[in-house]
């Protein structure tokens, strides 16, 4: 057998100039926090400290409120014409510079660059892009002209996909008429920053978009802020409730993308090699740190010796290492926090029984990994079966009927996703019905289009994403 | 000959019962007194049961069916509307004001029986994907839905914070306070009309004695408000409900599709396409 010597293909960080502080955005400034307070933000692949950012307090939330405010007098005045135009400018920015974002990305959260590379940044200009053209035909799109946009929207979004998941929150904000304050995670500050600087590129009015970062008590600033019409919000399912209830009995629209579960189910019927590779892109994209990330395996019992010893080899082929490395399939957890929650989870599915199998593969000594990890001999009670780990970990199931398959698979508080593998086109169309899931993918996962309606039933939230859907989430029936 | 004064129950699972509870609330109507059921605790936790499995049964009718049993429920109020017009005037409403209320509710009826083979096609498309895939967005009703009804008395107002939810197939808890005896009678309708037991359930009571079990209850869907409440209760609704996420909205629209929009749950699926 002929061994071949690993040659890693290490993508450049030059691209990139970080600062060693960075300062909020508001009102079309780049501005100093009045708190006075930094956060360090660190890449999770080396540890070592990238930049500092603001720790804003509630002056400098006051500050962008207020920005927003004058910027949504502006920003509804003008036309639906050039708010698409300014849409369009921006998405083409992005596009010039995507390289820059993609690298800042993995530097920042840990991701690997072939996904941020491939996967986020085209995503970001295209939801951009997607939602320009929508700005100038906002009557058509639900048929009503009754619609009109909330105002200032306070906008918190996560660590896993810092850059798109900020192009999910602005780009129908915008399209729509409203003006924005976001805040990026704690985790993964910079590619947000960098794009106010896409945002002066284009010109955009001052106050239309302001970004502070901070902590989750900067969040609460937020939310809790009195001249907000809105709040949009992505992440657990947890601070997703507790936001729901801060916003109890005040007239602020919301929508939650919360947490999930999803059942991947395959039935003996199925294309296995197909499903296999499915299966792995649905758990180990982007580190399992995916809210729609296919977490339960449902094997048609038929199948299961079969399938899960073609999932471990195949799982074998995963390589874990530098983000910055194009062969590199999966990346750093994206902080000490959720390594130790996933460690944590993993722990207590060996202790309820669980049956482990993890990938051999050598470590790097800094940052936070994990190995690709799945478990076997299951039970649904397991709280690896029930809890979302939102790593690279796999549990296992089976069933031995559609019927039962569908039961297990809406047996969760959560309702985000779900696949179904099957050639048979009337068992995919029956089985999608019954599931309770805002996306299913069938005989695929973890597809994306900005064009696609992403969100959740249940607990995993309320209110969509992407697509003419994505677009009552920012307007209100008015009379 | 003494007048035989009718009794006002709710109607739950497709029966009429009164409150477990035994209680009543007394309504004064042309000097005759209603007990009418103050609903409890446990009979809010029994119109769910039947509501889940009404739901079942509803959600899986055809379009074309519930279209056709939305229909017939226009038929039955037509055919009732001078009891309707009289209790309305018993309530002290004007025979012209009586009538024209009549007259809306049948008018909506017949809108929405129309709608229910075609809500889908208005509020779900095709998505241009940029890749090799099949991907639509439809709908499914969200489950089940309490709805407290305003408190003017009228059967329209009534079935505008029934109707949008019941036609895209939801199952409706539908609670009166001071429209009651409108909405008791009206179940008569409701149960003659071939509606599943369960999909719809009607209750009367104090809300305020159930306002914390229906926001709490983690198997109701949806609370719509029709009705304006005091800050307080709001906020209490909204907080019980952030804890399973439920759905809230106080006063939605009734007006053409934004009507109905609450009651939907997106689904999104997507297929490759290839050879």
């Amino acid at each position: 057998m002929i061994d071949w010597e690993y040659s890693e293909s290490i993508e450049s960080a030059e691209i990139v100039s970080i600062k060693k502080k960075y300062a909020n955005y508001i009102g079309g400034k780049f501005l100093e926090p009045k708190s006075k307070k930094y956060l360090d933000t660190i890449s999770p692949s080396t540890e070592n400290l990238l930049a500092k950012v603001p720790l804003s307090n509630q002056q400098d939330v006051n500050s962008a409120v207020n920005a927003a405010r004058i910027g949504f007098e502006t920003w509804s005045k003008i036309s639906p014409s050039q708010r698409s135009r300014y849409l369009f400018k921006i998405a083409r920015l992005i596009q010039e510079r995507s390289r820059e974002f993609a690298v800042l990305e993995s530097l920042d959260g840990g991701k690997p660059i072939k996904e941020s590379r491939d996967f986020d940044l085209p995503q970001v200009a295209a939801n951009f892009f997607y939602f320009a053209g929508w700005a100038d035909k906002l009557d058509l799109s639900w048929s009503t002209k009754s619609l009109k946009p909330y105002g200032v929207v306070g906008q918190i979004i996560p660590w896993n996909f810092p850059l798109l998941m900020l192009a999910w929150k602005i780009a129908p904000a915008l399209a729509t008429g409203n003006t924005v304050v976001l805040k990026p995670a704690e985790s993964t500050p910079l590619t947000a920053l960098l794009f106010a600087e896409i945002c002066e590129q284009a010109g955009l009015p001052a106050g239309v978009v302001n970004i502070v970062t901070g902590d989750g008590s900067t969040g609460s600033l937020i939310v809790n802020h009195k001249d907000i019409n809105k709040i949009a919000f992505t992440g657990s399912t947890q601070v997703g409730k507790l936001i729901q209830k801060s916003l109890a009995g005040r007239e602020v629209g919301l929508t939650l993308e919360l947490g999930g579960k999803a059942a991947n189910i395959v039935y003996e019927d199925a294309a296995i090699d197909q499903a296999v590779e499915g299966v792995v892109n649905g758990i180990f994209f982007n580190q399992g740190h995916v809210c729609c990330a296919g977490s339960r395996l449902l094997l048609q019992e038929s199948i299961h010796d079969q399938f899960i010893s073609k999932l471990e080899k195949r799982m074998q082929s995963l390589r874990v290492g530098n983000p910055l490395d194009k062969n590199t399939d999966i990346g750093a957890i994206n902080s000490k926090e959720q390594l130790d929650k996933i460690t944590n989870l993993v722990n207590e599915g060996l202790e309820d029984g669980g049956e482990l199998f993890q990938t051999q593969c050598d470590l790097p000594g800094n940052g936070f990994w994990f190995k690709p990890t799945l478990f076997t001999n299951v039970q649904p009670s397991y709280s690896i079966a029930r809890e979302e780990i939102f790593g690279p970990v796999l549990t296992t199931l089976t069933f031995r009927t559609p019927e039962e398959a569908v039961e297990i698979a809406n047996n969760t508080e959560y309702g985000l996703s779900a696949g179904v593998w099957t050639e048979k086109g009337s068992k995919i169309l029956w089985t999608a019905d019954r599931l309770d899931a805002g996306v299913v993918w069938a005989n695929t996962f973890n597809k994306f289009d900005p064009s696609s309606p992403f969100g959740g039933y249940k607990e995993s939230g309320f209110g969509r994403e992407g697509g003419r859907h994505g677009l009552l989430s920012y307007l209100k029936a008015s009379s | 000959m003494i007048d035989i004064k009718k009794t006002y129950k709710n109607y739950v699972g497709g029966k009429y019962v009164r409150s477990e509870s035994g209680k009543t609330y007394t309504k004064e109507l042309k000097n005759e007194f209603y007990e009418l059921p103050l609903t409890s605790k446990k009979d809010i936790r029994d119109a769910v049961t039947s509501s889940k499995d009404g739901y079942k049964k509803w959600s899986s009718t055809t379009p074309y069916l519930r279209m056709q049993i939305l229909y017939r429920l226009s038929e039955m109020i037509e055919g009732n509307k001078e009891s309707y017009v009289e209790l309305l005037m018993d309530h002290g409403l004007t025979k012209q004001k009586a009538n024209k209320d009549i007259d809306e509710s049948i008018q909506n009826i017949v809108w929405f029986a129309g709608l229910a083979d075609k809500w889908e096609q208005l509020a779900g498309n095709l998505n241009p994907v940029s890749e090799e895939y099949f991907n639509i967005s439809h709908q499914n009703p969200i489950g089940v839905v309490f709805s407290l009804s305003g408190s003017n008395i009228s059967l329209n107002e009534l079935l505008m914070s029934i109707l949008p939810s019941l036609t895209v197939g939801c199952s409706v808890i539908s609670y009166s306070e001071e429209n009651s005896v409108v909405a008791l009678k009206f179940a008569e309708d409701i149960n003659n009309s071939d509606f599943p037991s369960g999909s719809l359930n009607i209750l009367s009571g104090k809300f305020e004695n159930i306002l914390d079990d229906v926001s709490k209850h983690v198997e109701i869907n949806l609370v719509a408000l029709h009705k304006e409440l005091d800050n307080d209760g709001l906020k209490s609704i909204e907080e019980n409900a952030s804890e399973s996420v439920k759905r809230v909205f106080s006063q939605p629209s009734i007006e053409g599709l934004s009507s109905i929009l609450p009651y939907l749950e997106t689904k999104t699926v997507w297929h490759p396409k290839g050879t």
